[in-house]
C-alpha cells in the first residue's frame, strides 16, 4: 500500500516549511482515510531507445521530440522509460464533494490526492531504477510533459505507447489534460553506468516558475 | 436465413477472435489505425473475415472497432460500409450466406464522458449514431457494442444502436477479476441497467483470460435475464522482448470456454490473442453440449452508475428533501440556480443514511427540463446513489431518464390512461424501477379493493408496454388520519395485499400519514413501523428525522432483516435513554468559551469566523440575529473578521488552510443571515462571473476565489468549468456584468483564456477581466492583455474592490 508524504501535503497546502495546527491536521488524516479506501493504484511501463544526435531533440522509440529541457535531461541517455500512473477516479469524487461544503476540506483533499499520485510515482520510479540497475543503467530524475518546455502533445504518445486508457483507465480531454486527475505520466532517462546520482528528483531550479511558484521546495527563496 | 433475434439466446451462438494480432502478423504497424485496412488492404481483412466464418463463428464483427468520427474525421462513411461489405463477402466465400452474421462492431470512442472527463453524453450518443446509420445502411445483421470499460458509454452507444436500427444489440464491458468497470460499476448494475435499455444480450470480453473470468460469469448469469456473451482474451498479456502476447492456447482455450459455457452462457467466442484456432476448437467442443436458455431473474434494482440498490426485501430509506415544496429557502435556490445548495441536501440524507434520493426541481417559474437536467448531472458528479426522478412533466423526465447515468426510479404514474400513455413509453424505452400510484380518473379510492383493481390495471399497462412486472411498485397512497381516521387501515390493507395477492413491492409517502396534527414524528415512526411488517418496500421520508429512522431500525431488527442485529447495534449503542437526556443537557448548559483570545474587533461572531470554527459562526450568528440587524452583523463581524484573516494571510503569518476555515465559517455565518433575509432585498457590490476557461476541467481554485468573493458582498454568476469563450461573453451582455474572473490550470488552457478576452474586448469592451491558475504570472497575464493578475484569492477580492468601492 503506498503511503502518502506528509511533509508534500503540507507543502501543496503552503506551509513553507512549518506544521499546520491541530485542527489542519487531523482533517489530514480524516482526508487520508477516505482517500485510502478509494483508490485504486494502477500503472504501466514501456522501454525504448533514446539518440540524442542533435542538440535539443531527443529520439525515444518512434518519436522525435524538440525539447530543450528534455535534452538536458537526456543528453547523455540511451534507453528511456516511459510510464503512467493514475490513483483513479475516486478522489477526484471526493474533492467534488467536499468542495461542497468546505474549500478548506477540498483543499486538503486536493493535496492528499496529489501526494498519493506522487508516492505511487515514487514506488513506480523506484521499479523503474531497480530495472534499469540489472541491465547496467542509471536513471536520471522523471521529467513529465508539461514540465519546462516539454509539450504536453507527449500525452497521445504515452496514451499510444501504454495503452492507457485501456489499462489504467486514463482518457485525455481535448485540451490534453488527464483524467482521472490524479494522474502523472513521464519520462525516465537511463544512461550507461553510475554517474551522478540525483537525490531531489524534481530539482525546482530546472522549472520555468522557478523563483514564482507557490509550492517551491526553496524554503528561503 | 432465421432470424437471428429467434436464435438469439435459444440455440448456442459462436462469436470471432482477436484481430490485432492477425493484422499485424500481416504488417499493421504500432500507430496504424487498423481500420484504415478496410481500404488499404481490404483483401487481408476479408482473409480474417472468412477464416473466422469457416473457423465455426455464427457471428463475425466487422473491421470497425476504432471506428468514429473523433479517430477518422471524413473517411468514416468509406470505411464502415467497407468494413460490412468485406465481411459479407467473406461470408458468402465461406459458404455461410445462410447460417453466419455480420456485426457491426463498435467500440468505446476513446474518451471519457462528463461529468469525469469532457465528451458529453448527448455527442457520444451522436457520435455512435452515425456508425449504426452507415453500418446498417451497408446491411450488418446485428450491432455489437464491446469493450466498454465504462457503463455511462454503454448506454450511450446503446441508446444510438436502438434509436438508429431494428437489428438485435449486444452489449459486452470490461470488468476486472472483482467484476467491476474502470469507471466503478458491477456486473449487477450494469446488468440491469443494459437490460432496461433493451440490450438483447449482454456480457463481457477482453481484459481477462477466459480462467479469471469464472468468477464474474458466475455473477453475470445469475443476475441476467437476457442471454449473456463471454468472449476472453486467450489468458493474461505477457511481455517478451519487447512484444505482446498471450498464454493461453486453442486447446486449452476451448476446455475452459466449455467450462464457462456450462454455467449457463448462451453465446461464446474471443477476444484479444485468439485466433481463427482457438474458434474452431471452442465451436466444436461448446455445440456438442447441450443448451440451456436464459432463465428470468426476479431482481429489482435501481443504480446509479456504481452502486446498485435491490428493492423488494429490506425496506429502502428514499430521501425526500431534494423537493421545493413548503421550502422558501429551497425554491430561492431553484431561482437563483444555486445547484451547490440543492447538492448539498443530497450529500446531507446520504450520510444520514438514504439509500436513493429523490429529486424534484418542479416550480412554475422556472424552466423544469433543463433544471432537472442540470441537477441529476449534477449529483451524478458528487454521489453515488441512485436517484428517483419525481416530475409530472414529461419533458423532464425524458431530459432525465436520457441522461441518468444507470437505471433510476421514476416517481410516477397513476392508473389514468393519459399518464399511463405518457410515462410507460420512456420507462419502457430507457428503462427504470416505476412508482405507480393507486389513483385513476375517478380520483383516489377510499377502499383496498379499488386501489388494488387499479394496481392490476397498471401491472396490465405495464405487460403491454413491455415494462417488466417486477420493475413495478406500487404506491399504496397515504392520506392523513385527520381527516380520516380510517385512511392508515386502508393504506395498510393495500400493502399488505399488493404483497401477497399480487407478489408486488411497495412504496409510500411515509409523513403524509399525518397532516394537519401535532407531534407528527409521533405517528409518522409508529406508522412506518406497521407498514414495514405490512411489506413496506420503499419509504420516502426525510432521513434525518431522528424517530423516524429509530422506527426504521427498530422495525428491521424485529421483522428479521437485520442479521444479528448488527446495524441496529451499531447505530444505538451508545443511546441515551429518554428518561436521562433531563439530566445530561442540564450538566452540559453553556458551551465552553476560551477566555484567553480577546476579540481584536467584533464580537462573538467574528471570533467565530477568525477562528475558523462553521458551526460556532453559525450559531453566533443566529443568537445575534435575535438583537443585531443583519446588516450590522457583516459590516460589524463578519467583514472585519474576514479582513483581519485576510490581512495575515497577505503578510505571510496566515496560511492557506487557515484562510479557507475563515472563508467557510463566514460562508456558514452568511447562510444562517441569508435564510433570515427570505424575502427582502439583499445588498451585494455587484455581479460578478466567475469560470474556468475552456479546455480547463480543473477548477478548484476558482471556487476558492468564489467563496471568498461572496463573503466580500459579491454576487458570482459561477459559469464552472470548461466553459467556450460565447458563454462567457454571452453572459457578460446578458446581465451587464463590469468584471471577470477567469482561471486556467495549463499552459494550454491560456490559451482559451486569451481568446476569451480577446471577445470580450470585443463585444464587452467595459468589462473588466482578472485571471489565475496554476501556470499564471503577471508576464503572461499581461501578454494576454488581462486587465490584473490575481496571485491568489484575496489579491482578486482587493482588486474587486478597488473597482466597486470595497
Amino acid at each position: 500500500m503506498i503511503s502518502p508524504d506528509r511533509t508534500e501535503i503540507y507543502r501543496y497546502l503552503g506551509y513553507r516549511g512549518l506544521s499546520p495546527d491541530y485542527a489542519v491536521d487531523a482533517l489530514i488524516d480524516d482526508c487520508i482515510g477516505k482517500t485510502e479506501a478509494v483508490i485504486r493504484p494502477a500503472s504501466a511501463v514501456g522501454y525504448f531507445d533514446v539518440v540524442t544526435a542533435y542538440e535539443d531533440a531527443v529520439q525515444i522509440g518512434d518519436m522525435v521530440i524538440h525539447s530543450h529541457s528534455l535534452y538536458r535531461n537526456m543528453r547523455s541517455c540511451t534507453r528511456a522509460a516511459m510510464f503512467a500512473a493514475t490513483i483513479g477516479h475516486g478522489a477526484d469524487m471526493l474533492i467534488r464533494r467536499a468542495e461542497l461544503g468546505s474549500m478548506l476540506k477540498a483543499s486538503v483533499m486536493q493535496a492528499v490526492g496529489a501526494a498519493y499520485v506522487e508516492a505511487l510515482c515514487d514506488e513506480v520510479n523506484e521499479d523503474i531504477r531497480r530495472t534499469a540497475a540489472e541491465q547496467g543503467y542509471s536513471c536520471k530524475p522523471r521529467f513529465s510533459p508539461g514540465y519546462g518546455d516539454l509539450p504536453l502533445d507527449l500525452q497521445r504518445d504515452f496514451e499510444r505507447l501504454l495503452s492507457m486508457r485501456q489499462r489504467l483507465g486514463i482518457t485525455l480531454t481535448d485540451s490534453l489534460l488527464m483524467v482521472p486527475s490524479k494522474s502523472v505520466t513521464a519520462f525516465v532517462g537511463m544512461y550507461r553506468g553510475e554517474g551522478e546520482v540525483c537525490t531531489d528528483i524534481r530539482p525546482c531550479s530546472d522549472c520555468d516558475m522557478h523563483g514564482r511558484c507557490s509550492y517551491s521546495k526553496d524554503v528561503d527563496r | 436465413m432465421k432470424n437471428l433475434k429467434e436464435k438469439l439466446g435459444s440455440q448456442w451462438l459462436i462469436c470471432d477472435g482477436g484481430t490485432g494480432t492477425f493484422l499485424q502478423e500481416r504488417g499493421l504497424g504500432g500507430g496504424e489505425l487498423p481500420e484504415t485496412w478496410n481500404l488499404l488492404h481490404p483483401e487481408i481483412v476479408e482473409e480474417l473475415n472468412r477464416e473466422y466464418f469457416e473457423a465455426g463463428a455464427d457471428i463475425v464483427n466487422t473491421n470497425t472497432f476504432g471506428a468514429n468520427r473523433l479517430k477518422l474525421g471524413d473517411s468514416l462513411e468509406e470505411t464502415v460500409t467497407a468494413a460490412v461489405e468485406i465481411a459479407r463477402k467473406a461470408r458468402h466465400e465461406a459458404g455461410r450466406d445462410d447460417d453466419g452474421y455480420v456485426a457491426l462492431d463498435i467500440g468505446p470512442t476513446g474518451k471519457l464522458l462528463e461529468p469525469m472527463g469532457d465528451l458529453s453524453f448527448d455527442r457520444a450518443v451522436e457520435i455512435f449514431a452515425e456508425i449504426v446509420r452507415i453500418g446498417t445502411d451497408a446491411g450488418a445483421d446485428l450491432v455489437l457494442i464491446e469493450t466498454m470499460s465504462d457503463g455511462y458509454e454503454s448506454k450511450a452507444a446503446l441508446l444510438a444502436a436502438k434509436e438508429n436500427c431494428s437489428l438485435p444489440v449486444i452489449v459486452t464491458n470490461v470488468y476486472d477479476s472483482n467484476g467491476r468497470l474502470l469507471t466503478g460499476g458491477t456486473v449487477e448494475t450494469t446488468v440491469a441497467m443494459l437490460e432496461g435499455l433493451g440490450a438483447d444480450a449482454v456480457g463481457l470480453n477482453c481484459g481477462l483470460g477466459p480462467l479469471q473470468m469464472i468468477p464474474v460469469v458466475k455473477r453475470l448469469v445469475s443476475c441476467a435475464s437476457v442471454p449473456v456473451v463471454v468472449n476472453p482474451n486467450a489468458g493474461l498479456p505477457q511481455v517478451r522482448g519487447g512484444k505482446t502476447y498471450f498464454d493461453v492456447g486453442p486447446e486449452e482455450f476451448a476446455e475452459y470456454m466449455a467450462q464457462i459455457a456450462a454455467m449457463g452462457v448462451q453465446v461464446c467466442g474471443g477476444c484479444c490473442g485468439t485466433t481463427p484456432e482457438h474458434i474452431r476448437l471452442l465451436a466444436q467442443s461448446i455445440k456438442a453440449m447441450p443448451f440451456a436458455a436464459q432463465t428470468p431473474k426476479d431482481i429489482c434494482m435501481v443504480t446509479s452508475y456504481s452502486q446498485g440498490v435491490e428493492i423488494g426485501n429490506r425496506t429502502v430509506i428514499i430521501g425526500e428533501r431534494i423537493n421545493p415544496t413548503g421550502k422558501k429557502r429551497f425554491k430561492q435556490a431553484l431561482r437563483e440556480n444555486d445547484i451547490d445548495y440543492i447538492l448539498n441536501e443530497g450529500l446531507r440524507q446520504e450520510d444520514q443514511g438514504a439509500h436513493i434520493l429523490d429529486v424534484n426541481v418542479g416550480l412554475p417559474e422556472i424552466d423544469e427540463p433543463e433544471m432537472m437536467e442540470k441537477v441529476v448531472k449534477a449529483l451524478q458528479g458528487v454521489t453515488t446513489l441512485p436517484l428517483q426522478i419525481d416530475t409530472t412533466d414529461t419533458a423532464a423526465l425524458e431530459r432525465a431518464m436520457r441522461i441518468y447515468n444507470g437505471k433510476p426510479m421514476i416517481n410516477s404514474v397513476n392508473g389514468k390512461q393519459e399518464v399511463i400513455d405518457s410515462v410507460m413509453p420512456l420507462v419502457a424505452k430507457y428503462g427504470g424501477v416505476l412508482v405507480s400510484l393507486v389513483l385513476d380518473e375517478d380520483g383516489i379510492p377510499d377502499n383496498a379493493d379499488d386501489r388494488i383493481r387499479i394496481a392490476k390495471k397498471i401491472y396490465e399497462a405495464a405487460d403491454r408496454y413491455g415494462i417488466p412486472r417486477k420493475d413495478i411498485v406500487i404506491d399504496g397512497l397515504c392520506m392523513t388520519i385527520s381527516s380520516d381516521t380510517s385512511s392508515a387501515a386502508v393504506t395498510l390493507e393495500t400493502l399488505r395485499r399488493v404483497r401477497d395477492e399480487l407478489h408486488g413491492k411497495t412504496i409510500l409517502g411515509v409523513s403524509n400519514i399525518s397532516f394537519g396534527l401535532p407531534a407528527r414524528e409521533l405517528i409518522n415512526a409508529n406508522f412506518l413501523t406497521m407498514a414495514m411488517q405490512n411489506g413496506l418496500s420503499c419509504a420516502i421520508m426525510n432521513p434525518g428525522n431522528e424517530p423516524m429512522m429509530q422506527a426504521f431500525y427498530s422495525a428491521n431488527a424485529l421483522l428479521n432483516k437485520d442479521t444479528q442485529c448488527i446495524d441496529f447495534i451499531e447505530r444505538y449503542q451508545s443511546y441515551v435513554p429518554f428518561a436521562k437526556l433531563g439530566e445530561i443537557s442540564a450538566d452540559t448548559g453553556s458551551a465552553p468559551s476560551d477566555k484567553e483570545t480577546k476579540p481584536e474587533r467584533g464580537g462573538a461572531v467574528a471570533e467565530a469566523v477568525r477562528r475558523g470554527m462553521k458551526e460556532g459562526a453559525a450559531e453566533e450568528t443566529k443568537k445575534a440575529l435575535k438583537t443585531t440587524p443583519s446588516l450590522k452583523i457583516i459590516d460589524n463581524e463578519l467583514i472585519p473578521a474576514l479582513d483581519d484573516v485576510g490581512k495575515g494571510f497577505e503578510k505571510g503569518t496566515v496560511f492557506l488552510p487557515q484562510l479557507l476555515m475563515s472563508a467557510d465559517a463566514a460562508k456558514a455565518a452568511f447562510e444562517v443571515i441569508k435564510a433570515s433575509m427570505q424575502g427582502s432585498e439583499q445588498q451585494i457590490k455587484a455581479k460578478v462571473i466567475l469560470a474556468t476557461v475552456k479546455g480547463d476541467i480543473h477548477d478548484i481554485g476558482k471556487n476558492i476565489v468564489k467563496v471568498m468573493m461572496e463573503n466580500y458582498g459579491y454576487q458570482v454568476i459561477d459559469l464552472g468549468k470548461d466553459v467556450p469563450p460565447e458563454v462567457i461573453v454571452d453572459t457578460a451582455i446578458k446581465e451587464d456584468i463590469k468584471l471577470v474572473g477567469l482561471s486556467a490550470l495549463m499552459t494550454t488552457t491560456v490559451v482559451s483564456m486569451e481568446e476569451t478576452i480577446k471577445l470580450l474586448r470585443e463585444k464587452k469592451p467595459d468589462c473588466k477581466v482578472a485571471v489565475g491558475g496554476a501556470v499564471m504570472t503577471q508576464e503572461y497575464a499581461d501578454a494576454i492583455g488581462a486587465d490584473f493578475y490575481g496571485k491568489d484569492a484575496m489579491a482578486t477580492v482587493r482588486y474587486a474592490d478597488s473597482l466597486f468601492g470595497g
